[in-house]
């Protein structure tokens, strides 16, 4: 057997009379001797063949984040200030995401545990409770958003709500009934790829091309500071940095069985996802970025809203391709957030979490993941909510949980004593505090502007 | 012979040596029962993780009043 750097720290000594082989470990072992026979290989494919058998939870994770409130946020970011200063910022903003999530996959390679169960182990439950408490809120609060999405989306081809909320939960008993972690992730990404349906929508508004590149290069025009603007900055951040998808990327990195051989191809895989995931997101920026001539606000953050806005100016089917995207949004989204909450519960209570378990074996972890779900669902449902209030909090509250929860994971990156030689370098720990203090100060800005308006017009704010 | 799970009479021991051989030890799931021992926190990493949990609470203070604020 193979040792990894926390074997030194928990004495493991595998003794052959001891190991209760499971069917987990079975699925799991098929996969790591394909993944060996590719490293085997020699020849000009050979290379693409471990990185497609090794891609999945950094592309995953990042184009789940692509979710319903994202979309709609960077929606409203393109019709509330047009093309200019936010394209380049949504691209910074992934730049964040791979920093932050190159350590998840790494944790993850290294320890084979995870996130919720390295918080827990590491530094008690009491921190670690105050941890699942914050990803159990956020999570919850954002499953309700990506109902939300499903709803508008599906409401713009005359789906009812219930019927929306419904196949929303179809998908997802369908999504995880396969009981194998390999093929729930490459249906998954097969469907996840259609978030790129936001660029033929983006290319449909015949973009002034000359503009876009202005504005990557300049970062201009610059939007002027008022408490607007600060919403939309932090539903930007909140669209692309979030608790959940520590969480998510380090359980889905344990259960796909990723190695320390595998962190170089990990990294591949996660930039490729934040890459394939900020084209959709300046895509969808950009198409919705003529409606700025309509002052649309924050009032018009549902999702449909934007379809049928977008109608007269790129058609009805470019209208239905934006909506389609809406709603695949919400539905990877309502998958990958639920397993994130199901793995987080099942590493806590120590019971069975692994996407490759059959459901006699894994009832608490598709009970959680169904439950879960379902009462999202159920309360998109109750009439009045006041349904575009709850999508614009929750990516505000993501940036705010961002802070305590990268601390824990900066400290987890840095133990020696559980990563070895593989703890963070000197630039990765640059990188992740200058991403802490941003996202705090971001925060600490808006605080002001909500609290203290004088201060905030005294720093220049309107 | 590595024992089996309960109900897991379908594996083989040529699974079983499947499984030993191409997994590392803290792969196996009946072995991530194993604690990792807890680590102590220095003083200055209390005073962050404390400094950050007031700054989220009172931030989610700020974030209801703001839609308290925006609905009235």
């Amino acid at each position: 057997m193979n040792l990894g750097p926390l074997s030194r720290l928990t004495q493991q000594r595998v003794n052959q009379q001891d190991v209760v082989i499971t069917h987990e470990d079975v699925d799991r072992a098929h996969d790591r001797v394909r993944v060996s026979a590719a490293r085997a290989q020699r020849g000009p494919f050979s290379k693409f063949r471990l990185l497609w058998l090794l891609v999945g939870p950094g592309i995953l994770v990042m184009l789940g984040e692509n979710d319903g409130p994202s979309m709609i946020s960077y929606a409203a970011t393109g019709a509330r200030f047009g093309i200019g200063f936010f394209l380049p910022f949504v691209v910074l903003t992934f730049c964040m995401a791979i920093v932050v999530q190159e350590m998840t996959m790494r944790l993850g390679s290294a320890t084979h545990r995870g996130h919720a169960e390295l918080i827990f182990d590491r530094f008690g439950p009491f921190w670690g409770w105050f941890s699942m408490i914050d990803l159990g809120i956020g999570n919850f609060l954002t499953l309700i958003t990506e109902f939300i999405a499903i709803r508008a989306g599906l409401g713009f081809f005359g789906v009812p709500p219930w019927a929306a909320v419904g196949s929303a939960l179809v998908f997802l008993c369908l999504a995880v009934a396969m009981h194998r972690y390999w093929t729930w992730e490459r249906t998954l990404l097969a469907i996840a790829v259609f978030n790129l349906i936001f660029v033929p929508v983006a290319l449909l508004t015949h973009p002034n091309w000359h503009s876009v590149g202005h504005a990557f290069i300049t970062w201009k025009p610059l939007p002027g500071l008022s408490q607007d603007t600060l919403i939309i900055i932090l539903a930007d951040i909140g669209a692309t940095v979030t608790p959940w998808m520590l969480f998510f990327q380090q359980s889905a990195t344990v259960d796909k069985g990723l190695t320390t051989k595998d962190i170089h191809l990990g990294r591949i895989d996660t930039v490729l996802g934040a890459a394939l995931a900020a084209a959709a997101a300046v895509a969808t920026t950009i198409a919705t970025a003529p409606l700025f001539v309509h002052h649309m606000t924050a009032e018009n953050f549902q999702g449909a809203e934007f379809a049928q806005a977008l109608q007269p100016l790129i058609g009805r089917f470019g209208a239905a391709l934006f909506a389609l995207g809406i709603v695949e949004a919400g539905m990877v989204a309502s998958v990958t957030i639920s397993i994130s909450s199901a793995y987080a519960f099942g590493e806590v209570v120590h019971r069975p979490h692994s996407l490759n378990l059959p459901v006699t074996q894994g009832k608490s972890f598709y009970s959680v993941l169904f439950l879960l779900a379902a009462t999202a669902g159920a309360i998109v449902l109750i009439p009045g909510l006041p349904l575009v209030y709850v999508v614009l909090l929750v990516n505000v509250v993501a940036v705010l949980a961002m802070p305590p929860a990268l601390v824990f994971l900066f400290m987890l990156a840095n133990d020696r004593e559980v990563m070895g030689d593989l703890v963070s370098p000197l630039w990765a720990n640059f990188l992740a505090t200058c991403v802490v203090v941003f996202l705090t100060l971001a925060g600490v800005l808006f605080g002001v502007s909500v609290i203290a308006p004088n201060l905030f017009a005294f720093l220049g704010g309107k | 012979m590595p024992s089996k799970d309960k109900g897991q009479s379908s594996i083989t021991s040529t699974d079983q040596e499947l499984v030993l051989s191409s997994l590392e030890p803290e792969q196996l799931a009946g072995l991530k029962k194993h604690l990792i021992p807890r680590r102590h926190l220095k003083g200055p990493e209390r005073f962050v993780i404390w400094s950050l949990r007031i700054y989220l609470l009172f931030m989610i203070v700020v974030v209801i009043y703001q839609v308290w604020a925006s609905l009235h």
